[in-house]
């Protein structure tokens, strides 16, 4: 009564403000919010809006009695909005009527219907559309069990029914009509699509009434409507694929047959699964994939973490592994350094299937490379005193390598704590190689001249099949208490490798005194089968404490067993068995490890500090043949090993970390074996039985920066190692045939000090980028050579500069400089300190012309040099080629590739060890012209910029 | 009957109501980075497909960063919802970020570190312009509207759901000036979501809205939005995602 008699006051006083201003600018709103029943609704909340775009322009609640004003309103169009919790919002336009107050008096708000509040809303948190009267929902909130169809569904909905037969109504009408995306499906009968489609497919389920066909057919509204059900597909069941194709050709020339490169995929996917089948060949040296044909073969397999069964003391980086635990077991992902000249052969499939609790992914992957290799090497012995030998060594070599590699992994998420993980890769392989090698040794003693010493000619048949597979189950519990958890892994591998070696040799020794030591001449069937079974087990445990601490515990189980059957033969004394180089053995090695680490955790900074007790249990029996009474080795190695980590993250995207650990090599039991061996006739190898484990103590300290604003990059690491009883193969000369033999024994005192620092910035922003950096490398290595200790200081020096030059859309240039000198000292022999150099030089040039025509052109240039050794090889490499990316969708590409047009190819190294240097010099695939054609049903992209984001 | 229990809800109502202007939301909040991945203008489809195809299965395992607003019909404070390490036991350090609003001094104080600074960002509160929708939906229990806006900067679209029954201009991000608090907000169709868990209504101390002692570079709103916007653009010239670790809060 009040508020009438105010709304009066008010009315009038305002009509006499319009008479006397007639343009009213300025006005006030009011009303009040009620039920259907005329009970106010307080609290409501109520907003103006723009009429233009429902933008809000303000907004107040209304108080006990359900009033509402707003006062001071530019007069304008506006949608007045009411909302309150279970009913639907109240919507009005708001015209100026050019009063000074417009009241809208008692504004009746409908409830929403108790079903659709608690089923929808509540229950399945479904968003409402309302729309004047009617009320929308998204029905791919209602979950139903896997497998069930729209059918039922649509059973689960409010205000829908469906019968028995499947006829559907919807809000009390019958459902003429299903829609899939709005188009037809299959005809007239609705029940067609419900009872077809799968319900975990929809996104959406609107009811509407649609105009009959009638009215659509003549375009005439005839005022009837049909109830229309519309199904929506989810995105991601829309089924996608892709695929490339890449062929090309080259003419022979160069003395070099015709080159072809072949390569193509497709992929197959929706929401849960991937198929994709890879084939590709060619004789262009490209032995594997590619990282980005690896990503596309093996989908969302391509990357697992916490695949790693081998508990042990926690990382302080997260590794990466490649899906697989054991290397050689993987997918090669490129490989093959373009050494020799190569035909190879790849191809597989690759099936993933990936719900939430169910991910499996199997794949079958073959691979195949001939390979023509020849090689010119250089070795060059320091014995003590002044004595050289140089070892020449010309050698060509065809090498027949076939692979299958089969692989499954299956993870179940047991419920939301558990979690069951089953690998199992597997890899058949096949290789064959011929080797012809001759080698010739010369003897320098204190600088004289080079006195021919051993001529030795060599012919090498070998084969192997080979049989590998790991298989490993994986069990991970989390605790409801945050931070606990617990795991528990299983695995068996097997390594199954069955060899054959022809081994023709021709050895002369020129310095020898004896005429029976002047001529070697070895015929020998060499055959080698051996068998390693493994299995382990882990237990790992977690337990956080104190909120910033966490105790992890673990404890590592490892049983091997080794059988090596190696029989070696002489052919040229009816298959005589010569027994100084046949061996027999078996072995067991036990390893368990107990180890427990204390972490703290808190804001970016973790230290933890570990301890771990390890034994190893050698058991070893061997003879010369299994015939023979076996002679037995027992070894057992107790060490304690600690391991401290440091990781900071700090403000500003700075980090710093910090580790030592300690790392223990057991003896093979190869190296505790009292017997030699000759594969290569001049360099013999014997074992040793009193070794002991070699000990690396390992410490790291780095430092990280980058700002994304400036976008500098700098980081900084240095490592060291010191070995404890290091494992290092000592020499002796056969003063006479100048054989070398080595032994394994243990040496302390080994050490190796490093560091790496890079630093990188823009020059011009998004135009210019400069990188330094810098490895320095001290190496501390100890050898025995002929009984004398040899102490080798190696020095290395690497800069590198990277400049990348992105200026325009059409020029991008990236360089590389990096130069390498390495200095060697051997304290047994001081005249040949020496000094090498790597250096390369590489310009990447890359123009787009017009008309969709892209050039590339690159300058490796590599210069290796020893001046010592009178070694001094310049290598420029100048590959180039002009692509035309094809018509308006960009899918196809025509490209014309000229690979070493200077036609210089060869592959070099050189390194220098603890006594020796080595240099290799490989003939390689040289100047070849490709021209290929590429169609990639996703569009095919210019190579102006590197890969990388 | 129905009538009685409306008049009953009416009773009661302004009691509850004059609690339900204080307390603390928990929100989750995730990217879908290959989503945003996919937005990159300077990546093939190729490219795309190929993020997407081999790490879908890695966001199922992301758990999200929690955090927290807490709230009074005056003032709010967004932040991370604890320093604690997360799951598993390893801590990452968090950038710093911090939002305080004041609603009756139109009022804001940020403190964001990102792109290797933290900046304080000082201005008045500068609300967008919402629009709002037709469409309700419940968020951690409380019957949210939808509301729709445009981050002109980033060029996101951005829908909020806010309480129709808290009447707290309050919000998580940088976002605030709905009739209710905003409980969950979505920058582009799923590319960040940021979902209230619970809210929980309580009496607020001085410490729930205070700032730590922070130095850092002063900027007005302007400026802010003049650097994010530079650095988005160098950011795609050169090839990057300007959203990346250190890079801006997307």
């Amino acid at each position: 009564m009040k508020n009438l008699f105010l709304l009066v006051v008010l009315c009038l006083f305002s009509a006499a403000l319009c008479a006397q201003n007639p343009p009213l600018t300025r006005f006030t709103l009011q009303g009040r919010a009620v039920d259907t029943a005329s009970a106010p609704l307080a609290s409501s909340t109520v907003m103006l809006l723009s009429a233009k775009d429902s933008s809000l322009v303000n907004f107040t609640r209304t108080n006990d009695t359900g009033t509402f004003s707003f006062k001071n309103i530019k007069a304008g169009n506006y949608v007045l909005k009411i909302s309150f919790v279970g009913f639907i919002p109240y919507n009005q336009v708001i015209k100026p009527t050019g009063d000074a107050v417009v009241d809208l008096g008692e504004l009746k708000m409908k409830p929403i219907t108790r079903e659709l509040m608690e089923v929808v809303v509540r229950t399945a948190k479904a968003p409402l559309t309302i729309k004047g009267d009617t009320i929308e929902y998204n029905a791919s909130s209602f979950k139903v069990p896997p497998g069930s169809t729209v059918e039922d569904l649509l059973r689960k909905l409010p205000g829908v029914q469906v019968d028995q037969d499947g006829n559907i109504r919807a809000q009390g009408q019958e459902v003429k009509k299903v829609t899939v995306d709005g188009k037809s499906f299959f005809g007239d009968d609705p029940k067609l699509a419900t009872k077809n489609i799968q319900a975990e497919a929809i996104t959406k389920v609107q009811v509407f009434n649609d105009k009959t066909e009638q009215a659509k057919l003549t375009g005439i509204d005839d005022g009837k409507k049909e109830k229309t059900v519309n199904l929506e597909l989810k995105e991601e069941f829309k089924k996608g694929g892709f695929g490339k194709v890449t062929a090309g050709a080259g003419p022979a020339s160069n003395n070099v047959s015709t080159r072809y490169e072949g390569k193509g995929s497709y992929n197959k996917f929706n929401s849960k699964r991937q198929f994709s089948a890879l084939l590709l060949g060619n004789n262009s040296n490209q032995q594997g994939l590619s990282f980005n044909d690896y990503q596309d073969f093996r989908g969302s397999n391509s990357f697992n973490w916490n695949d790693n069964a081998d508990f042990g003391f926690s990382g302080y980086t997260q590794y990466i592994s490649f899906g697989d635990d054991n290397e050689s077991l993987t997918i090669p992902i490129s490989g093959g350094n373009g050494r020799g000249f190569s035909r190879n052969m790849a191809g597989g499939l690759n099936y993933n299937y990936d719900t939430k609790t169910t991910k499996l992914s199997t794949s079958y992957y073959f691979n195949q490379t001939r390979l023509q290799l020849d090689a010119l090497r250089n070795n060059k012995r320091y014995l003590p005193g002044s004595t050289v030998l140089s070892t020449t060594d010309t050698s060509n070599q065809a090498n027949l390598n076939t692979n299958h590699r089969v692989s499954l992994r299956f993870e179940k998420q047991l419920d939301s704590l558990q979690t069951l993980i089953v690998i199992s890769n597997g890899r058949f392989g096949f290789s064959s190689s011929d080797l012809q090698s001759t080698q010739r040794v010369f003897q320098n003693v204190a600088a004289t001249n080079e006195v021919p010493t051993t001529l030795s000619r060599t012919l090498n048949n070998s084969s192997a099949n080979q049989f590998n597979m790991a298989n490993t189950l994986l069990y991970r519990l989390k605790f409801k208490k945050k931070g606990r958890s617990f795991g528990a892994s299983a695995t068996y591998q097997i390594n199954k490798n069955d060899g054959d070696l022809l081994l023709k040799a021709r050895n002369e020794f020129f310095q020898a005194t004896n005429v029976n030591d002047m001529l070697r001449v070895l015929n020998q069937d060499q055959g080698t089968n051996s068998l390693s079974n493994q299995y382990k087990a882990n237990l790992l445990y977690a337990e956080p404490f104190a909120k910033k601490f966490f105790w992890e515990t673990f404890y590592n189980f490892n049983l091997r067993y080794d059988e090596v059957d190696r029989d070696v033969a002489n052919l040229d004394d009816s298959r005589r068995q010569i027994d100084s180089l046949s061996l027999y053995y078996k072995n067991n090695y036990l390893f368990n490890r107990l180890g427990s680490s204390i972490r703290y955790s808190f804001k970016g900074l973790n230290i933890s500090a570990g301890l771990a007790g390890q034994q190893f249990q050698l058991d070893g029996k061997f003879a010369r043949d299994q015939t023979q009474p076996l002679q037995s080795i027992r070894r057992t190695y107790t060490t304690v090993i600690p391991n401290i980590g440091l990781n900071y993250s700090m403000k500003n995207n700075r980090s710093l970390g910090a580790g030592y650990n300690v790392g223990v090599q057991i003896p093979s039991s190869r190296d505790l074996q009292p017997v030699s061996t000759n594969t290569n006739p001049l360099y013999i190898t014997q074992g040793n039985p009193d070794l002991l484990p070699q000990l690396n103590h390992n410490i790291n300290l780095s430092f990280n920066y980058f700002n994304p604003g400036s976008f500098i990059t700098f980081w900084s690491n240095i490592y060291g190692t010191y070995y404890v009883n290091q494992i290092v193969y000592s020499q002796t000369y056969d003063p006479q045939t100048l054989i070398q033999t080595t032994m394994p024994e243990n040496l302390t005192g080994g050490r190796n000090l490093g560091t790496y620092l890079y630093f990188g910035f823009p020059l011009k922003k998004t135009k210019a980028t400069l990188n330094l950096n810098t490895q320095l490398n001290f190496g501390h290595n100890l050898t025995r050579i002929n009984k004398i200790l040899n102490e080798t200081n190696n020095e290395n020096y690497t800069v590198g500069a990277r400049l990348e030059l992105t200026p325009k859309d059409w020029f991008t240039f990236y360089g590389n400089a990096n130069v390498s000198v390495g200095n060697t000292r051997y304290s047994i022999n001081t005249t040949q300190n020496q000094t090498i150099y790597n250096n390369s030089f590489r310009g990447d040039l890359n123009l787009k012309l017009p008309g969709s025509i892209y050039l590339n052109t690159s300058l490796n240039y590599s210069v290796y040099k020893n001046e010592k050794l009178g070694f001094n090889q310049q290598i420029p490499i100048l590959n180039s080629s002009l692509y035309h990316i094809l018509g308006k969708a960009k899918k196809a590409e025509i490209r014309l590739s000229a690979y070493d047009l200077l036609n210089r190819n060869v592959v070099v190294s050189q390194y220098a060890g603890q006594n020796y240097t080595n240099t290799e010099r490989i003939q390689s695939l040289a100047r070849y012209f490709l021209l290929s054609f590429t169609y990639n049903m996703r569009g095919v992209q210019d190579k102006m910029r590197r890969d990388g984001y | 009957m129905k009538k009685l229990l409306i008049i009953l809800g009416l009773l009661i109502g302004p009691v509850a109501m004059a609690q339900k202007t204080d307390g603390v939301v928990t929100y989750v909040r995730k990217e879908h980075w290959f989503k945003i991945i996919n937005r990159l203008p300077f990546l093939s489809q190729e490219q795309k497909d190929r993020e997407s195809q081999t790490f879908k299965n890695f966001e199922e395992n992301d758990k999200g960063i929690k955090m927290k607003l807490a709230f009074s019909p005056n003032e709010s404070l967004y932040t991370y919802f604890s320093d604690e390490p997360e799951e598993g036991g390893y801590s990452w350090r968090k950038s710093e970020f911090l939002l305080y609003r004041n609603f009756e001094k139109d009022k804001k104080t940020d403190i964001i570190e990102m792109l290797g600074k933290t900046y304080i960002i000082d201005d008045s509160l500068h609300a967008p312009v919402w629009k709002i929708g037709n469409q309700i939906k419940d968020v951690a229990g409380y019957i949210c509207m939808k509301a729709e806006t445009q981050d002109p900067i980033k060029k996101q679209k951005i829908t909020a759901w806010f309480a129709q029954d808290i009447p707290v201009p309050a919000g998580p991000e940088r976002l605030n000036g709905l009739p209710g608090l905003i409980l969950e907000l979505d920058i582009n169709d799923g590319d960040a979501v940021i979902e209230a868990t619970n809210v929980t209504f309580k009496p607020l101390t001085p410490d729930d809205l205070k700032l730590p002692k922070q130095k850092g570079k002063k900027i007005t709103d302007a400026d802010y939005d003049a650097l994010i916007k530079q650095r988005i653009e160098e950011n795609i010239t050169a090839h990057r995602n300007p959203y990346g670790w250190g890079g801006v809060r997307y």
